[in-house]
């Protein structure tokens, strides 16, 4: 029996075999934000710049369309948050996909006993399963659904008796659509919602909520709609004006980029259409 | 909530006040100041090891409530931000209180234990919960008999959770345990006894076999 040393530092003597790579070796930055050094060996608990991130997710990543490496938060909250989110949007993606395949089988059986042909063509496409995306999808989801709008309209209108084109639908996160594209049939979508907003008081914009949420709701409504950046920018008026914010589920960290300018320059769809 | 809710949630330490404060959040969370709630929580479980040892359940049920009644989670946010702030300071926390050192690490493995996310542990506490359980696996710490207590029933607690997340600092933590047993000077006989055992579990797969309870938990029959 051998007795090695121990060093402070967990990352093994020459004598025992060597660990996988640490899910930080490459990172540019820590989770902190800051450039990480450029040293094999990770910090052990006891180093004096102890920059443990807190968990073994990647600490910083890159939109294809953002200015460069994001680094996520570290704080434990926003942590756990974002963890919720994810797990949710995974189960999310393997029961639609599940989904597809039952039609895909029914379709199947119906034609190859001559039936009618089925609603849409949905041969398996690819479906979008980037996390980065898929997250960013669905906080826009989100905040449309936090609305007393959504509310209302689904307690009115429930879902089996949703008419095409006349009842507004949501996007699809896991089809694949350009970035301008998705924001578009968001912003759609969520100004179609403005039709279940509750009666007004005569002149006022604002949704009547009790004073104390009022108060809340205020705080988080500023912060939400600062940090959600260009995204709701343009909306900006619908926000204020139409789309009054029940509590939301969580707070959000800024988003990436957003093609204001291409979104301004495309022609708005038809409000008419909207009932 | 009555003589059993309580003792279920372990508040009968807390002041009158406080308790109808707690008993309002589980039953009214948006009601009440969750940040102050959370706060009051984490003192009191830095203080009160009894309390630290199971406050895990009433941080559960004050999410739930809070996430079914309006969708948030204020309360999840701010006992994990404070939890995270006395994470940061620990080594400053265990040399003013060895006590509330031990405290503080039974209360985020209890923590981790019960919060879970969509049925998955927290991944964002896996890290520091070893970083905690590495530190009590220092000399220093394992001379002191109550941190090696503590140790060890963490380790009953949640270790198989926590290997499952991260196995390779497991491996790297029962390398440490291994060495203190063997070498570690100043070691008491029952703090020997407690590693032995806790290596013995793991290698038992987490599991409590027949011999190692009569020989560890068993009176001894003469």
């Amino acid at each position: 029996m051998s007795f090695r040393q121990r060093s402070p530092h967990g990352g093994g003597t020459s004598s025992s075999p060597q660990p996988p790579p640490r899910w930080s070796q490459g990172r540019k930055r820590g989770a902190d934000g800051k450039r990480r050094k450029q040293n094999g060996t990770d910090s052990s608990v006891f180093d004096e710049n102890e920059h443990r991130p807190s968990d073994n997710r990647l600490d910083s990543f890159t939109t294809p369309e953002g200015p460069g490496p994001l680094s996520r938060c570290s704080d434990w909250g926003t942590a756990v948050e974002e963890d919720e989110m994810r797990t949710s949007v995974n189960k999310e993606i393997a029961r639609y996909r599940r989904k597809l395949l039952i039609n895909e089988f029914s379709r199947e059986r119906k034609s190859s006993s001559g039936s009618s042909d089925s609603k849409e063509s949905t041969v398996m496409v690819e479906l979008e399963t980037d996390e980065v995306v898929l997250m960013r999808r669905q906080k826009q989801i989100n905040y449309g659904k936090n609305t007393i709008a959504y509310d209302r309209y689904i307690k009115e209108v429930p879902r089996c008796h949703r008419i095409p084109g006349v009842h507004p639908r949501t996007p699809n996160k896991f089809k694949k659509y350009s970035r301008r594209s998705w924001d578009q049939q968001i912003k759609l979508w969520k100004v179609a919602l403005h039709s279940w907003d509750p009666p007004t008081e005569e002149g006022c914009d604002l949704q009547e909520i009790s004073p104390v949420d009022l108060g809340e709701m205020e705080t988080e409504s500023i912060g939400s709609n600062s940090t959600e950046s260009q995204t709701s920018s343009q909306d900006n008026d619908d926000t204020y004006s139409g789309t009054p914010t029940k509590v939301r589920h969580v707070d959000y960290q800024a988003e990436g980029e957003f093609d204001l300018e291409a979104c301004l320059s495309e022609p708005l769809k038809d409000f008419n259409t909207v009932s | 909530m009555g003589e059993t809710g309580k003792e279920e949630y372990r508040i009968q330490s807390f002041d009158a006040e406080t308790q109808q404060l707690l008993k309002t959040a589980l039953k009214d969370p948006s009601s009440v100041d969750l940040e102050k709630v959370a706060n009051i929580i984490v003192d009191q479980s830095l203080q009160d090891c009894v309390f630290s040892k199971e406050a895990g359940r009433i941080c559960y049920t004050i999410i739930q409530a809070e996430s079914k009644q309006v969708g948030q989670s204020v309360f999840r946010r701010s006992l994990l931000n404070r939890l995270q702030q006395e994470y940061k300071d620990r080594e400053e926390l265990r040399s003013r209180s060895l006590q509330a050192w031990i405290c503080y690490v039974t209360f985020i493995c209890n923590i981790f234990d019960y919060l879970r996310v969509n049925n998955m542990p927290m991944m964002a506490l896996v890290n520091p919960v070893y970083d905690c359980l590495f530190r009590l696996a220092q000399p220093d710490s394992l001379r002191k008999e109550e941190e090696v207590d503590c140790l060890v029933l963490q380790l009953h607690r949640i270790g198989e959770q926590l290997e499952r997340m991260n196995s390779q600092r497991m491996d790297e933590l029962f390398s440490l345990l291994r060495d203190g047993f063997l070498l570690q000077e100043g070691l008491s006989s029952l703090s020997q006894l407690l590693l032995l055992e806790i290596i013995e579990f793991r290698a038992a797969d987490w599991k409590m076999t027949d011999a190692a309870q009569k020989y560890y938990y068993s009176e001894v029959t003469d």
